[in-house]
C-alpha cells in the first residue's frame, strides 16, 4: 500500500488522514474513512497538507549568524552555540517559546530543558491565549482540565450551544458533526456577535452586540436559577458552591444584562428553559485567538453545571482547540501558568511567557529559544534584536529567523514518531512515514542534545522513550504506551490504572471530588460607543487565514484561497452593514479610514449581511492587513473574539 | 465548439526570444517576440482574436490575448502588471526567453462580417484584444462599410497604443472618437465615459457589427447604448478574459455557465453572453 | 464467457503483476474499510470489498504531479523544457462498474473534445482493466439511477461476475482474451450469459431493500437543473451547508478540474505541477486583478450540480456526470452530497406539485 494512516497536524480536531507516500516523499492525502472523529472527512486545509509536507521551503541545514548573515554550520556547532548562548543566562533572563503544533514528546523535552537545565519557569506556548483560561476554569470547576464531553458524542447531545467564534470555519469537522447532529434532530443554538456559518446552520441565532456574550451568559444563568429550572438533585449530589453562585446572580439586574447583551429577555428565557428541559446538552467554544475570556468561560461552565449538563451522557462544556496539540502542550506543562498535569504552577514555579517578558520595560530577557514561532513576539522587534542569543528550532522557513543567532532544523510530523492530543483529549500517534532530510533531527532530540551539552544526560533514545517519561510525569497519561495508542485511533485521557482504555468523557458520578461553581469575577463591562466613536469594531479570523499564515503560505490551494480574498480587497477590508455603508455614502470596495483612540488604518469596505448595523468587523491578518492599527498601543482586540473597540469610520 | 487549432503548440511550450520591450502606459508593456526555432515560427499561425499561454520562467504560465495582426505585424503581447507572473514578465528585457503555447481560442469571425459596418468600442486596456481586428479591418478596408473606433480611458496617459492611434486618426475613412473620463490640460477632445460617445458617433444600425471590450462597468453601459441604438445582440461581440491554467479546455478554470472561454471563446456575441448566466 | 474458480483470482492478479503495476481494493488494517491503492502483493486485493473510499481516479489523474520541468539559465539566456515520462503499465483489478463509468467519462473528457490532454493520455496508455460486477448494492449506491451499474458494460479488458464459488469471466478486448487463455480458463458453457443476466437482475432488484439512495429521481432532477427551474431558496439552503472543503470533487470519479503551478525546486529547476482543484473554492475562478465572477458560495455549488446533473454537460461524457457511487455523500461535512441534493430538489418538485 502506498497510503499510510496518520493524523492531520493542523487544527485541534485531529482528523484521520491517509498520506500517500512514494519514493520517500509525501505525494498526496486522502480522508481516512476509519477515524472515529472525522469519519472520512477533512477540511480545505487538511485536504492540502501534502502541499505543506512537500514544500521546498524547508530549513535543511543548521545555521549560525556570522557577520550579520546566517551561514551553514555543523549540527554539533549549532547545538554547542545554542547551549552556550542560552546557558549563560538563568531565571528571567531566559525563556522558551514552545509550539502548540509540536508533539507531546517535543514539548515535554523543551519544558524539561527550560525548567531543569536552563533553570527558568519561563516556558510559554504561542497562541495560547484563551485556552489557558479554559484549562483554569475546568480545572477549578471539575478537576478535569480539557473538554468534558467528547467529539464522538456530539451525536448524542439533544441541544448544542455554540458560543462565540465560527466553529464551522475554525474547526470545520467539529462544525460538521454539530451540523449533522442538528440535521438528525438536535437543537442547535449559536450565541455570537456576528453572523457566522454555524449561526446560519443553527435553528436559533442569538445575535449579541459585540462584548455581549458575557452578559448574555450571565442572564441565562440568572433566569435558569431564579425560575428554579436548575437541576437541584444533581447539584445536591455532585456539586458545591451553588448558594454562592445563586447569591452572585441575585445581585445582577436582568434588564441591564439583556441590554448589555443586545438580546431580548424573551429569547434568553426561551433558551434557558430549553437548556433546562433538554435531556442532554453540550456547549462548544473555540479557544485560542477566537476564544472566550475567563469570565465568559466560567459563566458558561456554571450555567451548564446548574442545568445539570456536565459529566453525563451527551453533555459537557467543550473547548475546541485551534491548533493540533494545544491540549497536549498543556498536559506536558509547556506553559508558565501550569506544570505538567496540567496543575497550577505556584510561587517560583510560575513563570512568564516570552511575550510577557518582552513587554516589560526594560525587559529582563537576554536569551530566547523559539520553536516554530506563531506568537506576535515580533511586535517587540527592537527588543528581540537586542537579545544576546536567539535560538530558532523549526521545520519550515520562517521570517522569524531574521532575529535568530542559531537556527536548527527540525523534522516534520511525518518524519518522526510523535503523539498529539486533540481537543477531545485523544492522544494520537503519528508514525514516521518518510525519512527527514539528511542531518535533520526531531525537535525532541535537538532539545536533548542541547541539554547534554549543558551536562544533563537524558536517557530517552526514541520518541517512545520520551512518552514513557511523560507517562511517569503526567497522571492522565500514566498508562499510555505506543502499542496501546496504535491499537486503534489513540486513547482519550485519562489513561491510567482506573481507565486503561481511556475515558470518552468526564464522568461526574465517578469523579474524585464534587463539581464546583467557578466565580466569574468582576464584570469589566462592555465597550460603549460614543459620538466620536460610534461603531464597535470586532476582529476575527477569515476563512483561509490560519496560523499567522506562515504555514498556509507554503501550500498552494489554501494560499490561493487566502489570496483570492485579498484580490478583491488588496488593502484589507472592514465589513459594514449595508445601511451603515449607505449612511456613510460608500459603496462596496470603497476606501475608508477606521479610526480608534489608539490609531487608524485605511481599508476597503466590504458590505456584509454578517454584521449588524453599528458594528464592524476586520479579519485578523496581523502581518498582511492591519499591522499598524492592531499593533497600536492599547488595542487588545486580538485577545478574544468577543472583545470590541469603539471606532469611527471616515469616508475616503 | 470551435475545434482544435491545427498546428497549435499544445503541451510543451516552444521557446521564444523577447526581441524588444516597449513601455505603453503605466504598468503596461509590450513584448515583441520571435521563436528560437524558426520552423516553429513558420508553423505558428494565428487568427485574430486568439490567445496564447505564456510561460515566464521561474514564475508560471498565464493566458494573454494576441494584439498583433497575423498578416504583417510582428508577434507581440501587451501585458498589464497585476499578479506574480505578470510582474515577473515585466522584469524581462530584450534577449530574455519566454515559453509559448497556442494559439488557442476561436478568434473573430471575419468571413461572416465582410461587407458590414464595423464599430469598435474599447475602454482602457480593453483595446489590446481588439487591436488585431482593427488592423485587419483597416488592411482590408474595401471589404467593409463604415469603420468606427470609440476609445476611452481614465486619462490621456492611460490610452493604449498612442502612436498607432495617431496613425489611425489619419487613416482615410476611419472614424475615431477618443475620450477621457476627466478634463485635463492639453486635452482638446471630448471628456466623459466611453458609452457617452456612442450617440455622437451616430453609429449605423443596419448591416453592422460592434466589438466591445473593457472593464465590466464600461462594458455594461456600452452594451446598453448599442442596444438602445438598435443594434442586435447577436451583432455585438466581445472577447472575454478569464483565469486559465491549460488553454485547451481541460482545467475548467475559465468555465462560464456552460462554456469554456479557452475553447468556445474568447470571442462571444452578446447574445451568447446573455445566456451564460453569470456576471461578466 | 469463461468460468474461473474464485480461488484463481489471486493467480489472475499475480499474472498481471508480472507485466503491470498492480492497483486494487485493499482493506485498511485498523477498520477493514476498503481503499483503492497500489498493491505490491497480489494476494492483498479484496475483490469482495465494498466500493473503496477513494476512487481509482488518482491512477490516471494524480492528486499532485510534476508534468513538465524546465531549467532556465538567466546568464546564458538558455531555456530547456523536459517532459516527464508518465507512461507506466498499470493493471486496475476489481474496478466497480461505477468507477469504470467514471474512468470512461474522464476518457471522453480528456481525450475527446477539442484537444487531447497528453498527460492524461500517457497515464491511460498501457492499462489493463479487470472490472467487477456488484452482485449486491452497497448502502450508499445509486448506480441504477445513473445508468452506470451494477454490471460493467464497456471499457474493460476482463469483467468478473461472482457466481457462487466461481467468477463468470467476460473478455472485453484482445488483451483480455489473451489473459483468459494464459490462465487456462474454461468456457462457461451455453447458459452462462443467461446466468450472468439473472445475477445482475437480482442485484438491481435488491437495490430497493439494500441501498439507501435508490429513489434518487435523478432524471427528473436533471431535467430541472438543465432547465434552471430550481428556486434560489433551494440553492441557498445548499450553499449554507457548503464547508468549501473540496472533498466532493476529490472523491468524485468524474471530477477533472485541475490547477497548475510552477514551483522552484531549488535545484536550478522549476517544476510544473498539476494538482486537483475544486469548483467549491473561491479562488478557483478568480481573475487576475479583477472581480471574481463566481463569488457567492451557492453559485459555486450550483455550478457543481449543473456539471454533474445537466443534459448539456452530459454531452461531454455521453452520459450523466454522476456515476452513482455515493462517495460525495460520505465525505461531505455539510449534507450536500449528490444524493442529498437530489432529495432537496425532489422535495421542492413534490411540494410544488402538491400546490
Amino acid at each position: 500500500m502506498s497510503t499510510r494512516t496518520g493524523i492531520c497536524n493542523f487544527c485541534g480536531t485531529g482528523c484521520g488522514h491517509l498520506l500517500d507516500v512514494a519514493g520517500g516523499a509525501v505525494r498526496g492525502v486522502f480522508a481516512s474513512p476509519d477515524h472515529p472523529v472525522s469519519r472520512g472527512r477533512l477540511c480545505v486545509r487538511g485536504w492540502h497538507i501534502h502541499e505543506l509536507l512537500s514544500t521546498r521551503e524547508r530549513i535543511l541545514a543548521p545555521l549560525m549568524r556570522r557577520n550579520g548573515r546566517l551561514e551553514p554550520v555543523s549540527y554539533e556547532e549549532a547545538i554547542a552555540a545554542a547551549a552556550d548562548g542560552l546557558g549563560r543566562h538563568a531565571g528571567n533572563e531566559v525563556a522558551c517559546l514552545a509550539s502548540p503544533r509540536a508533539s507531546n514528546e517535543d514539548n515535554h523535552n523543551l519544558t524539561k530543558l527550560a525548567r531543569t537545565v536552563l533553570g527558568t519557569p519561563n516556558i510559554g506556548l504561542s497562541s495560547d491565549q484563551g485556552h489557558g483560561d479554559a484549562v483554569d476554569v475546568l480545572l477549578e470547576g471539575a478537576g478535569f482540565p480539557a473538554m468534558l464531553g467528547a467529539l464522538t458524542e456530539i451525536r448524542d447531545a439533544r441541544l448544542i450551544l455554540v458560543v462565540g467564534g465560527d466553529i464551522a470555519r475554525l474547526n470545520p469537522i467539529v462544525g460538521s458533526e454539530i451540523h449533522r447532529a442538528a440535521r438528525a434532530g438536535a437543537e442547535l443554538v449559536t450565541l455570537s456577535s456576528r453572523s457566522t456559518q454555524i449561526a446560519k446552520l443553527s435553528g436559533r441565532h442569538l445575535w449579541t452586540r459585540p462584548g455581549g456574550l458575557r452578559p448574555a451568559l450571565a442572564a441565562l444563568a440568572k433566569i435558569l436559577v431564579e425560575r428554579g429550572w436548575h437541576d437541584a438533585a444533581f447539584l445536591r449530589d455532585r456539586a458545591e458552591g451553588f448558594d454562592d453562585f445563586a447569591r452572585a446572580l441575585a445581585g445582577l439586574d436582568l434588564a441591564d444584562l439583556a441590554a448589555a447583551s443586545g438580546l431580548e429577555p424573551a429569547g434568553l428565557e426561551d433558551l434557558a428553559r430549553r437548556l433546562a428541559q433538554a435531556p442532554s446538552a453540550m456547549a462548544f467554544f473555540t479557544t485560542g485567538l477566537a476564544g472566550l475570556d475567563r469570565a465568559s468561560t466560567a459563566l458558561l461552565f456554571d450555567l451548564f453545571l446548574a442545568a445539570g449538563k456536565i459529566g453525563r451522557d451527551g453533555c459537557g462544556v467543550n473547548p475546541v482547540t485551534g491548533i493540533c496539540n494545544i491540549v497536549g502542550s498543556y498536559d506536558v506543562g509547556a506553559t508558565p501558568r501550569f506544570l505538567a498535569g496540567p496543575r497550577r504552577a505556584e510561587g517560583p514555579a510560575a513563570g512568564r511567557t516570552p511575550r510577557e517578558l518582552l513587554a516589560l520595560e526594560p525587559t529582563p530577557l537576554r536569551a530566547l529559544l523559539v520553536a516554530d514561532r506563531d506568537e506576535e513576539i515580533v511586535r517587540h522587534a527592537a527588543k528581540l534584536q537586542a537579545l544576546d542569543c536567539v535560538v530558532y528550532v523549526g521545520a519550515y522557513e520562517n521570517p522569524f529567523t531574521e532575529f535568530a543567532h542559531v537556527v536548527i532544523p527540525a523534522a516534520t510530523f511525518a518524519e518522526t514518531d510523535g503523539t498529539y492530543t486533540n481537543a477531545e483529549r485523544r492522544i494520537q500517534l503519528n508514525r514516521r512515514k518518510v525519512e527527514p532530510p539528511a542531518g535533520v533531527h526531531p525537535a525532541w532530540r535537538v532539545y536533548a542534545d542541547i541539554a547534554a551539552r549543558r551536562g544533563a544526560a537524558w536517557p530517552a533514545a526514541s520518541a517512545e522513550d520520551v512518552m514513557l517519561e511523560i507517562a511517569a510525569t503526567v497522571p492522565a497519561y500514566a498508562a499510555v504506551t505506543y502499542a496501546g495508542l496504535e491499537k486503534g485511533f489513540g486513547l482519550q485521557w485519562p489513561v491510567d490504572a482506573a481507565h486503561p482504555a481511556g475515558a470518552v468523557r468526564f464522568d461526574a458520578a465517578a469523579a474524585p471530588r464534587r463539581l464546583r461553581f467557578v466565580p466569574a469575577g468582576a464584570d469589566p463591562g462592555v465597550p460603549a460607543v460614543s459620538k466620536d466613536f460610534p461603531f464597535l469594531l470586532m476582529a476575527g479570523k477569515a476563512n483561509y487565514f490560519w496560523h499567522r499564515n506562515n504555514i498556509m503560505k507554503k501550500t498552494r490551494i489554501p494560499r490561493r484561497e487566502y489570496n483570492a480574498l485579498l484580490l478583491l480587497y488588496p488593502q484589507g477590508f472592514v465589513e459594514l452593514a449595508a445601511s451603515d455603508a449607505k449612511a456613510l455614502g460608500v459603496r462596496d470596495r470603497a476606501p475608508v479610514k477606521v479610526v480608534a483612540a489608539g490609531g487608524s488604518m485605511r481599508v476597503a469596505v466590504r458590505i456584509s449581511a454578517d454584521v449588524k448595523p453599528g458594528t464592524a468587523f476586520v479579519p485578523y491578518f496581523i502581518e498582511d492587513m492591519v499591522p499598524g492599527f492592531l499593533n497600536a498601543a492599547g488595542v487588545t482586540i486580538d485577545e478574544d473574539q468577543d472583545s470590541a473597540i469603539p471606532v469611527r469610520i471616515e469616508k475616503g | 465548439m470551435s475545434g482544435a487549432n491545427p498546428g497549435a503548440i499544445v503541451t510543451v511550450p516552444a521557446i521564444a526570444v523577447v526581441d524588444e520591450v516597449r513601455d505603453e502606459i503605466e504598468d503596461v508593456r509590450t513584448f515583441y517576440f520571435s521563436f528560437e526555432d524558426p520552423a516553429v515560427g513558420r508553423d505558428f499561425r494565428v487568427k485574430s482574436g486568439q490567445f496564447i499561454m505564456c510561460t515566464v520562467f521561474g514564475a508560471g504560465e498565464f493566458a494573454v490575448s494576441l494584439p498583433f495582426s497575423p498578416e504583417n505585424d510582428r508577434p507581440h503581447i501587451s501585458v498589464r502588471r497585476v499578479g506574480k507572473v505578470t510582474r515577473a514578465l515585466h522584469e524581462l528585457r530584450a534577449g530574455d526567453k519566454i515559453g509559448v503555447r497556442g494559439p488557442f481560442g476561436n478568434g473573430f469571425p471575419f468571413e461572416s462580417i465582410k461587407g458590414k459596418n464595423v464599430i469598435y468600442v474599447a475602454g482602457g486596456i480593453g483595446l489590446i484584444p481588439l487591436r488585431s481586428s482593427i488592423v485587419h479591418v483597416l488592411q482590408h478596408r474595401p471589404d467593409f462599410g463604415r469603420i468606427i473606433l470609440i476609445y476611452g480611458s481614465k486619462s490621456s496617459r492611460e490610452l493604449m497604443y498612442r502612436d498607432m492611434i495617431e496613425q489611425w486618426k489619419a487613416t482615410e475613412g476611419f472614424e475615431t472618437y477618443f475620450t477621457i473620463d476627466r478634463p485635463e490640460p492639453g486635452w482638446t477632445g471630448p471628456v466623459g465615459f466611453v458609452h457617452t460617445m456612442v450617440r455622437p458617433a451616430d453609429v449605423p444600425v443596419e448591416n453592422t457589427v460592434a466589438f466591445v471590450c473593457g472593464p465590466p462597468l464600461m462594458f455594461n453601459s456600452v452594451i446598453k447604448e448599442l442596444l438602445a441604438a438598435g443594434i442586435k445582440d447577436e451583432a455585438i461581440m466581445s472577447t472575454l478574459e478569464r483565469h486559465m491554467k491549460c488553454g485547451i479546455g481541460k482545467c475548467q478554470h475559465c468555465a462560464i455557465g456552460r462554456t469554456l472561454v479557452c475553447t468556445d471563446g474568447p470571442v462571444y456575441t452578446y447574445k451568447q453572453i446573455k445566456t451564460l448566466g453569470e456576471q461578466i | 464467457m469463461y468460468i474461473m474458480p474464485k480461488s484463481q483470482a489471486r493467480a489472475l492478479a499475480a499474472a498481471l503483476a508480472e507485466e503491470y503495476d498492480l492497483y486494487g481494493p485493499v482493506l485498511r488494517e485498523a477498520s477493514g474499510e476498503p481503499t483503492f491503492d497500489r498493491v505490491e502483493d497480489p494476494a492483498a486485493i479484496r475483490l469482495e470489498a465494498a466500493i473503496p473510499y477513494n476512487p481509482p481516479k488518482s491512477v490516471v489523474f494524480p492528486q499532485a504531479e510534476r508534468v513538465l520541468s524546465y531549467r532556465y539559465d538567466r546568464e546564458a539566456k538558455k531555456a530547456v523544457f523536459v517532459r516527464d515520462d508518465l507512461v507506466r503499465p498499470k493493471a486496475l483489478v476489481g474496478l466497480r462498474a461505477c468507477d469504470l463509468s467514471g474512468l470512461l467519462c474522464l476518457d471522453r473528457f480528456y481525450l475527446g473534445q477539442d484537444y487531447v490532454d497528453e498527460f492524461y493520455r500517457d497515464h491511460r496508455k498501457r492499462m489493463f482493466i479487470v472490472a467487477n460486477t456488484c452482485v449486491r448494492p452497497f448502502p450508499q449506491c445509486f448506480c441504477v439511477c445513473t445508468d452506470s451499474g451494477p454490471a460493467p458494460r464497456e471499457g474493460f479488458d476482463v469483467a468478473l461476475t461472482a457466481a457462487g464459488d466461481d467468477y463468470l469471466v467476460e473478455a472485453g478486448s484482445e488483451k483480455g482474451q489473451a489473459l483468459t487463455r494464459r490462465l487456462g480458463l474454461k468456457d462457461a458453457g451455453p447458459g452462462a450469459a443467461a446466468r450472468r443476466a439473472a445475477i445482475v437482475d437480482a442485484s438491481i432488484a435488491s437495490f430497493d431493500g439494500a441501498a439507501m439512495e435508490n429513489k434518487a429521481w435523478i432524471s427528473r432532477v436533471m431535467n430541472r437543473i438543465t432547465t434552471g427551474f430550481i428556486s434560489n431558496d433551494v440553492w441557498e439552503y445548499i450553499g449554507d451547508q457548503c464547508f468549501e472543503c473540496g472533498a466532493c470533487s476529490f472523491v468524485c470519479p468524474t471530477c477533472s478540474c485541475f490547477n497548475v503551478e510552477d514551483i522552484d525546486s531549488r535545484e536550478g529547476r522549476t517544476d510544473r505541477v498539476r494538482s486537483w482543484d475544486s469548483c467549491s473554492y473561491e479562488g478557483y475562478t478568480r481573475m487576475a486583478g479583477e472581480h471574481n465572477p463566481r463569488r457567492p458560495v451557492e453559485d459555486r455549488r450550483n455550478k457543481r450540480f449543473f456539471c454533474k446533473l445537466s443534459y448539456s454537460q452530459s454531452k461531454k461524457y455521453l452520459r450523466p456526470g454522476c456515476v452513482g457511487c455515493g462517495r460525495c455523500n460520505r465525505v461531505c461535512p455539510g449534507d450536500i452530497g449528490i444524493a442529498n441534493v437530489v432529495t432537496y430538489i425532489r422535495r421542492e418538485i413534490t411540494k410544488a406539485g402538491a400546490k
